[in-house]
């Protein structure tokens, strides 16, 4: 019986890949390209080759932590979309807090006192809607929504005015010193940064899965009333919930500041945004912190792979936001039941054929 | 004087895509059909707009596919969020960044970064009305503006209308506000839930008409920047009411013409008025919530 249900949950997390990948095809074809080419640069290049997986794995650590941040909320059904924000915001004043300490300053402390700003403001910002929610009941969801754009903003002014670098040509904060910066392991990307990105998964992995939180989590996401009813303080665990997630989102971003960026730009997480491709990946991994890990691979293997794909086809590589955006638009919809029995199983089957068939054409 | 007159023709002038997207989602709201893809319908409305225009040198046609586009990701939308019961907080989601990415696609196989409407004077679409014009405060604010414009105010009327005079409206709100009382009395719930999803595409659509080609005659990508998720705010703080949540909409509009209008005299610091707005909302929707759960008798929490 667990088997089918991972096997249902398997299904249901690839099927949307699968469909996506097919009509991202089409449109490849449509551009008088070869699909199967360019996904075979996509994925070979990123996956296969010793240099291009630790690449991969250094771009998928801040998306491990973000996809976990959105993941907890998630699953509790709480809405935190407030995770860019939270993480730019951890990246900016990690970034600032590496550019103003001492040089001379002993490198592990640099580097710690920069991740624990960066945790601190990410906890600081998801305060907010914590605090709005748990105790006011205001939606959470349009709350975090608002202040990402605020926080945009704000970062924008901080940025080109107070810590502006001004001997740079562009619009970026001052580049931060060495004694604050991951140093890359062997000639690939990968830094420190991915094995604390591997810790938080670990200790997340155990908080969701084998405490008494992971379990409360997962209560309140069902049914709120009944959690409250069965003596859980619902308001306390979403200020807990939101800290964890704010936590998790500012130690991506100053994770990604300290080992790929080392100034803020304007263009920091790119686009769509680190917090978003990580809502993506919690999606995709079905909110569960394995999921999540194998999912930020596939994703960030994608990111990498988009390059490559830039570099030696004609395919743009916005194609890939394409699909990722097909990703999501298919998850939303369960292709087979997961709570059937087996006995329902085959009739849940028709229909899951039933629905991909529709699906396709839309 | 003057700059009273610019600050309240702004207000018109930034409102009204809001207002528009209000409009559409008050519908999906009262439908309880949460329709966070307000941002994307309005973005690949915006951008086919100008799309056609720019290829067929026809508005009135880009103007129209605005909104045949944005009612094909109506129907997507409504297909995976009401067909087939998924989320459609995900499914909105989706859209946004499918449209965002399909919009920057196009874009980048076409070797541009905007998309500009060259031979277009946007001073044309500008209505004069002919005596009010004349009137010193009140013709600088009410009149010049291009159509759509127009056609927002006026919708704010007519989805009142809409929503609380008709047999459609009320059927609209049973269905949000008891799926299965609407059920039993035979209503197809679905339906009405489609239709609620269509009728905001297709103003989203036309506010990115409005947003893009009409006022600016130029397309860049995310230029939309948000303005969905006001308006999502703004129907929350209005609690779907055409009225309330449109004047919410013009309050956002303020705030804009307000940062817009004083970066002249703040310098540097211009950038922060973009953050008032967002920081109203907040508060109204704090105030709102706190006002609405004051009477409130039910133990312990609530979701929702």
């Amino acid at each position: 019986m667990k088997m089918i249900n991972f096997g249902k949950r398997l299904l249901n997390s690839t099927l949307p890949v699968l469909l996506a990948f097919v009509i991202g095809g089409i449109i490849i074809l449509l551009i008088g390209e070869n699909p199967v080419d360019t996904y075979g640069i996509l994925l070979g290049k990123s996956l296969f080759t010793t240099k291009g997986l630790l690449n991969t794995l250094h771009y998928a650590s801040p998306l491990i932590l973000t996809g976990l941040a959105i993941a907890i909320t998630f699953k509790a059904n709480i809405f935190n979309m407030g995770v860019e924000g939270q993480m730019l915001l951890g990246a900016f004043f990690s970034g600032v807090a590496g550019a103003y300490l001492p040089a001379s300053l002993n490198p592990a402390a640099a580097k710690l006192i920069c991740l624990a700003v960066g945790v601190l403001c990410g906890i600081l910002f998801a305060l907010v809607p914590a605090v709005l929610k748990a105790y006011f009941h205001v939606n959470e969801m349009v709350v975090t929504l608002m202040l990402n754009y605020a926080m945009i903003k704000v970062l924008e002014f901080l940025s080109t005015g107070v810590f502006r670098d001004y001997s740079s040509g562009y619009v970026c904060t001052p580049t931060i010193h060495d004694n604050a910066m991951f140093s890359r392991i062997g000639n690939s990307r990968i830094t420190l940064f991915f094995f604390i990105a591997v810790a938080a998964f670990l200790v997340m992995y155990f908080v969701m899965n084998k405490s008494r939180l992971g379990y409360e989590v997962t209560a309140i996401g069902k049914n709120p009333e009944f959690a409250e009813a069965a003596g859980m303080k619902v308001h306390r665990k979403i200020m807990i919930l939101m800290i964890i997630s704010g936590a998790l989102s500012g130690l991506a971003g100053s994770g990604y500041m300290m080992s790929e960026q080392f100034k803020y730009t304007l263009s920091f997480s790119g686009n769509p945004g680190l917090g978003w491709d990580g809502m993506l990946i919690a999606l995709l991994g079905g909110h569960s912190p394995v999921g999540i890990l194998i999912a930020a691979v596939f994703y960030a293997a994608l990111k990498t792979g988009a390059d490559h794909i830039n570099l030696y086809s004609t395919v743009p590589k916005e194609i890939v936001s394409v699909i990722q955006g097909l990703i999501i638009l298919f998850l939303a919809v369960k292709f087979v039941d997961e709570h059937t029995d087996i006995r329902k199983k085959l009739f849940g089957k028709k229909t899951g054929k039933a629905e991909t068939a529709a699906a396709k054409e839309a | 004087m003057d700059i009273l007159g610019n600050i309240l023709y702004d207000t018109v002038y930034h409102s009204a895509p809001i207002v528009l997207c209000v409009l559409g989602g008050i519908f999906a709201y009262k439908a309880n059909v949460l329709n966070i893809a307000l941002e994307g319908m309005m973005l690949i409305g915006a951008f086919t707009s100008t799309l056609c225009a720019f290829l067929t040198h026809n508005v009135a046609l880009g103007i129209l596919l605005s909104m045949v586009s944005a009612l094909i990701f109506g129907l997507i939308f409504s297909l995976m969020g009401v067909t087939f019961k998924g989320n459609v907080i995900i499914v909105g989601l989706a859209i946004n960044l499918l449209t965002s990415a399909i919009a920057r696609f196009v874009l980048v196989t076409m070797d541009t970064s905007n998309i500009t409407l060259s031979f277009l004077n946007v001073a044309d679409f500008q209505i004069h009305i002919p005596v009010i014009e004349n009137i010193p405060l009140l013709g600088r604010i009410l009149s010049g503006h291009p159509l759509i414009t127009y056609i927002s105010f006026i919708g704010i009327f007519i989805m009142w209308l809409l929503m609380y005079k008709t047999r459609f409206g009320i059927y609209v709100r049973v269905v949000g506000e008891n799926e299965d009382a609407a059920k039993s009395i035979g209503l197809k719930t679905d339906f009405y839930k489609y239709a609620a999803v269509l009728i905001g595409a297709l103003c989203c659509g036309l506010a990115g008409a409005n947003l893009s080609t009409e006022r600016l005659g130029l397309f860049t990508n995310d230029m939309t920047a948000g303005r969905g998720f006001i308006a999502i705010a703004a129907i929350y703080c209005g609690q779907g009411s055409p009225t309330m949540s449109s004047l919410y909409a013009i309050l956002f509009g303020l705030a804009r013409a307000l940062s817009v209008n004083l970066s002249i005299y703040a310098g540097p610091a211009a950038g922060l008025f973009d953050v008032v707005p967002y920081v109203i909302m907040v508060c109204v929707l704090t105030a709102v919530s706190i006002v609405k759960r004051k009477n409130n008798k039910i133990r312990g929490f609530k979701n929702e």
